[in-house]
C-alpha cells in the first residue's frame, strides 16, 4: 500500500466542510507557511522535487523562482482546474471531495509568490464544483484564512472562481489568462512567458490543481521528507485517473514506484481488465500522449518493467515510450478498434483547435476527415502515409502545444498499430462487423516474464 | 553623441547588423531577397499582429554567442527578437522548406481557388505564396468548408471562404477605429471573421481592412468585378484631406483616364507605407468618394516590381501591333470581334458569318437555322 498524501482523508464523512477538515489537520501548513520568508516556502518546494502536474511535468520550484519581480507590480497566482483532456479527472475528485485542501495550497502558494488575489480558473462544465469551491471560499474567509492579514500577519489573500464557457484550448495558460481577462481564449505567443507578463501583463504562476495541493503536505512534512517518496526526479504521489476496460475504474493516488504492471492488474489499483479479457494497448496520461501496446506498456525496449512514473514512462522517446502526461490512464482490452480509437481523439482535437495558426486548424480537420474514411472502410493505403505526412507538418509547427497533442496520437497509432489500419483498408466490409482484435505485440503476461 | 549599439546577425549565410529589438523576419527582410521569409499574417504597421499563418518559420541554428545551443522547434520569424550572435537558416534549411511546404498545403486546402473570378488575384498574397512554396496539385479528397458571403456596410464585402483566418483586419479595427465591429466567431476550422448579426461596418477607416487582408476575403464593393488589376495602372497621388488621421497619399488605379479604385501606398513587402514615421492610412472619403482625377494632385507611376503580372512592362513601352485588325479585314472595321468555336451547335449556323458586313446578333441565327446532316 502506498502512502496517501492527498486522498489520505477523502473517505472522512463531512471533510468537504470546514469543521472536520480543520479537525483532521487542514490548514496547518498555513500557521506553519506564514512563519516563514516567502523565499523559505519556495526552497522547501524546489527542495521537494515536486514538479507540474498537468502534464509537461515542469518542476514547480523552478517555475515559481522564474516569476519576475518589478516593483509595485501586482502578481498572481492562478490554479488551472480546466481539466479536459479526455480520461482526466484526476483533479475533479480531489475539488469535490477535499475543496480545502486546494485552498489550503493555494493560500500557501500565494504567499510564497506574494500573490494578494489569486484565480481559480475552472472548466465550465465542472458547475457543481465551481458552486463547492465558492461555498469552501466563504468557509476560509469566515474563518479567517483568507481576506485581509490572515493570521495577524502582514499577508492579504482573496481567492476568485472564474468558470470558462468549455473550451479545451483554455487549459493552456496562455490561452486560460486570455479567458481569465475576458477575451477570447486564444493561446499567446510566447515569449513572454507568463512568469514575465501573465493576467493584464502581469507577472503569473498558472499551475494545475494537484500541483498546488500538494504543496500542502510538502511544508507539512518539509520538502526533503517529500522527495523521499518515489524514484528519482518523480518524487511525491500522483494522482491517477483510472479508465477504460478494467474493473475498477477511479482516481488513485500511487507514489510512483509501483509497476504498470501492478497498477493494472493488482486489486489495489485497477483490478485487471473486464470481463476477463486480455490488454491490448493503453494511453497512460492522458489522451494527447502516445498509445502504447501492451508489450511496450508493461516492459520498455530495454527489457525493464515499466514503473509508473515520469522516467520510466517516457523511456525509449516516442518510438517505444510514451508520457506521463496528466495521468489518465486510459486501458484498452482486446476487442477495442484502434483505428476507431484514434479517429475519436482526432475529432476531438478538431473541435477543440482555436484556428489561430494554419497547421492546427487545417491539419487537426483534415486527419479527422481521412481517419473516418478508414474507419469507415473507405479508405486508402495512401492515406496512411498522407496521415502520417500531416501530423508530421503539424508538430512542433504551432503556437501551443496542442497542435502537438492532436498528432502525437496519431503518430503513435500508425507507428504501433499500422497493421490494423493496412486491415481496415484491406477489409472494408469486415473492419465494419468486427474489430481487428489482438495482434502479436499484445500478449502481455507472457511477454512480462520474459 | 551616443554610439547606437547594434548586433549581428547571420540569416542563411548572410551576416547583418540590426537594431536590438529587430525581429528575425525584419532583419531577413533588410538583407532582401529570398532570404526574407514570406509571411501572411505579420503586418508591421499593426502591432501584436503575427505568428499565426507559420509561413515565415525559420530554424535558429545557433541561438547567440552567448548561449550559441540551437532552438529545438522552428520558430515564428515575425515574433522573435534577434540576438547578438544568432545564426538563422531559412531558405538552407530543408526542415524549414518543408515544413512552409507543410504550411502552405494547410492553407489552401479550404480556399476555394476560384482565382478566376476573384478580385484578389493578380495582387493576392496567398497566389504568391503557393506558387513560390506550394506543390502542383492537392493531396486534400474532401469537400471545403464554405460560407455565406456577406456585405459589411456599404463598401466592403466579406468573403469568409477565401479567408485564412490573419487577424489582420481584426487589429486594423483595434488600432484605427474607435470601435471594433467584428472579429472572430466559433474556432477550429469552422471560425470565421463575423459582425456575429450581420452588421454594417461604419467607420473612417474601415476601408484600411481591405488593403491588410492578404486574400480576398474582404473585397472593396465600389471596385468588384469591375476590373483586373493587371489592366488598371496604379499611379501616386495625394491630396490634401479634411481628416487629420488620414495620410492622403494613395495609389490610384486608372484604366484610361478612370480612377478605378484607390488604395493605401505599399511598399515591396505589400504592407502601407510609412511616411513621417507613421503608417499611411487612408480614410474612406479618399478611398470610396474621390474616384475622379481631378480629385488627385498625380505625383506618376507607382514603381511595381517587375516581376508583379500588374506590372508586366505593359504601360510604360506599350508598342501598337504593326498589323492591324482593319488591314487584315480589308477596310472593313468590326465593331464586334468574336472568337467563334465549333464545338457547339449554335455556333455553327447554316451561313457564312463573314457575308454579315456588321457584328453578327442572335437574329441572323434564327433567319438561317442549322443544316441538318
Amino acid at each position: 500500500m502506498g502512502k496517501k498524501l492527498l486522498l489520505e482523508k477523502a473517505e472522512v464523512p463531512g471533510i468537504k466542510g470546514y469543521e472536520v477538515y480543520r479537525r483532521e489537520g487542514g490548514y496547518r501548513s498555513v500557521e506553519k507557511a506564514l512563519k516563514m520568508a516567502e523565499a523559505e516556502v519556495v526552497e522547501e518546494v524546489k527542495k521537494s522535487g515536486l514538479r507540474g502536474r498537468g502534464g509537461a511535468g515542469f518542476p514547480t520550484g523552478l517555475k515559481w523562482s522564474f516569476i519576475a519581480k518589478p516593483e509595485g507590480v501586482p502578481r498572481h497566482l492562478v490554479v488551472n482546474a480546466d481539466e479536459s483532456e479526455p480520461g482526466t479527472f484526476k483533479d475533479r475528485y480531489l475539488m469535490e471531495f477535499i475543496p480545502h485542501l486546494l485552498l489550503e495550497g493555494m493560500i500557501v502558494s500565494s504567499y510564497a509568490l506574494g500573490s494578494n488575489d489569486s484565480y481559480i480558473y475552472i472548466r465550465g462544465e465542472y458547475d457543481w464544483i465551481a458552486d463547492i469551491l465558492q461555498e469552501a471560499i466563504e468557509e476560509a474567509k469566515q474563518n479567517g484564512w483568507l481576506g485581509n492579514n490572515i493570521l495577524g500577519s502582514n499577508f492579504s489573500c482573496n481567492i476568485y472562481v472564474h468558470r470558462g464557457a468549455g473550451a479545451y484550448i483554455c487549459g493552456e495558460e496562455t490561452a486560460l489568462i486570455e479567458s481569465l481577462e475576458g477575451k477570447r481564449g486564444n493561446p499567446r505567443i510566447k515569449p513572454p512567458f507568463p512568469a514575465v507578463k501573465g493576467v493584464w501583463d502581469r507577472p503569473t504562476v498558472v499551475n494545475n490543481v494537484e500541483t498546488i495541493a500538494a504543496v500542502v503536505p510538502i511544508i507539512n512534512d518539509g520538502g526533503e521528507e517529500y522527495s523521499k517518496i518515489g524514484v528519482g526526479k518523480s518524487t511525491g504521489t500522483k494522482l491517477i485517473s483510472a479508465c477504460g476496460n478494467i474493473n475498477k475504474p477511479g482516481v488513485y493516488e500511487i507514489d510512483m514506484t509501483i509497476s504498470v504492471e501492478e497498477f493494472i492488474y493488482s486489486d489495489e489499483w485497477c483490478g485487471g481488465i473486464a470481463n476477463g479479457k486480455k490488454l491490448k494497448a493503453c494511453i497512460p496520461g492522458g489522451s494527447s500522449v502516445p498509445i502504447l501496446p501492451a508489450n511496450l506498456l508493461l516492459t520498455t525496449a530495454k527489457g525493464e518493467k515499466r514503473l509508473m512514473n515520469y522516467e520510466s514512462l517516457s523511456d525509449g522517446g516516442f518510438a517505444t515510450g510514451s508520457m506521463m502526461g496528466s495521468g489518465g490512464f486510459i486501458v484498452l482490452d482486446e476487442d477495442q478498434c484502434v483505428v476507431k480509437h484514434t479517429y475519436t481523439l482526432a475529432r476531438f482535437y478538431r473541435h477543440e483547435s482555436c484556428g489561430q495558426c494554419s497547421p492546427c486548424r487545417e491539419g487537426t480537420g483534415w486527419m479527422e476527415k481521412i481517419l473516418l474514411n478508414i474507419e469507415k472502410g473507405r479508405g486508402k493505403m495512401s492515406d496512411i502515409d498522407l496521415l502520417w505526412d500531416i501530423q508530421r507538418k503539424i508538430e512542433g509547427n504551432t503556437i501551443c502545444p496542442l497542435g502537438d497533442a492532436a498528432a502525437w496520437p496519431v503518430a503513435a497509432a500508425i507507428r504501433h498499430f499500422r497493421d490494423e489500419f493496412e486491415w481496415h483498408v484491406l477489409n472494408p466490409e469486415e473492419s465494419q462487423r468486427r474489430n481487428y482484435g489482438l495482434a502479436g505485440y499484445a500478449e502481455p503476461l507472457a511477454i512480462a516474464t520474459v | 553623441m551616443e554610439e547606437i549599439k547594434t548586433i549581428k546577425v547571420t540569416i542563411d549565410n548572410i551576416s547583418i547588423d540590426v537594431a536590438p529589438g529587430t525581429t528575425i523576419l525584419n532583419a531577413a527582410r533588410l538583407i532582401g531577397g529570398e532570404v526574407a521569409p514570406p509571411a501572411m499574417c505579420y503586418y508591421s504597421s499593426l502591432e501584436g499582429s503575427g505568428g499565426k499563418c507559420r509561413t515565415c518559420l525559420v530554424e535558429v541554428a545557433a541561438g547567440s554567442t552567448a548561449d550559441p545551443r540551437p532552438m529545438p522547434k522552428l520558430v515564428a520569424s515575425c515574433r522573435t527578437n534577434v540576438m547578438d550572435g544568432m545564426v538563422v537558416k531559412n531558405i538552407t534549411s530543408d526542415r524549414v522548406l518543408d515544413a512552409r511546404k507543410g504550411v502552405v498545403e494547410f492553407l489552401l486546402i479550404n480556399h476555394p481557388l476560384d482565382c478566376p473570378i476573384c478580385d484578389q488575384a493578380g495582387e493576392c498574397d496567398l497566389q504568391d505564396l503557393s506558387y513560390d512554396h506550394g506543390t502542383e496539385g492537392t493531396r486534400y479528397a474532401f469537400a471545403r468548408r464554405t460560407f455565406v458571403k456577406e456585405d459589411i456596410g456599404p463598401y466592403i464585402q466579406l468573403h469568409m471562404t477565401r479567408c485564412i483566418l490573419c487577424y489582420r483586419c481584426v487589429y486594423v479595427a483595434n488600432q484605427l477605429t474607435n470601435e471594433r465591429m467584428h472579429g472572430i466567431v466559433d474556432r477550429g476550422d469552422h471560425a470565421a471573421i463575423s459582425t456575429y448579426i450581420s452588421r454594417a461596418i461604419d467607420n473612417d477607416f474601415s476601408g484600411n481592412m481591405i488593403d491588410v487582408c492578404p486574400v480576398g476575403a474582404l473585397t472593396d464593393r465600389t471596385f468588384r468585378f469591375k476590373n483586373r488589376v493587371w489592366f488598371t495602372k496604379p499611379m501616386d497621388a495625394h491630396r490634401d484631406c479634411e481628416n487629420p488621421e488620414c495620410c492622403g497619399k494613395v495609389t490610384l488605379w486608372l484604366r484610361g483616364e478612370e480612377v478605378f479604385r484607390v488604395t493605401t501606398r505599399n511598399d515591396q513587402w505589400g504592407e502601407v507605407q510609412r511616411f513621417d514615421g507613421k503608417a499611411g492610412w487612408i480614410c474612406n472619403t479618399c478611398r470610396f468618394d474621390k474616384k475622379e482625377t481631378k480629385d488627385w494632385v498625380i505625383e506618376g507611376l507607382t514603381t511595381i516590381s517587375r516581376h508583379s503580372v500588374i506590372g508586366a512592362n505593359k504601360y510604360k513601352i506599350l508598342e501598337m501591333p504593326k498589323e492591324t485588325i482593319a488591314n487584315v479585314m480589308h477596310g472593313r472595321d468590326p465593331r464586334l470581334i468574336m472568337d467563334i468555336h465549333s464545338v457547339s451547335g449554335v455556333n455553327e449556323p447554316g451561313m457564312d458569318l463573314s457575308d454579315i458586313n456588321r457584328p453578327a446578333t442572335s437574329t441572323d441565327f434564327e433567319q438561317h437555322p442549322q443544316p441538318k446532316n
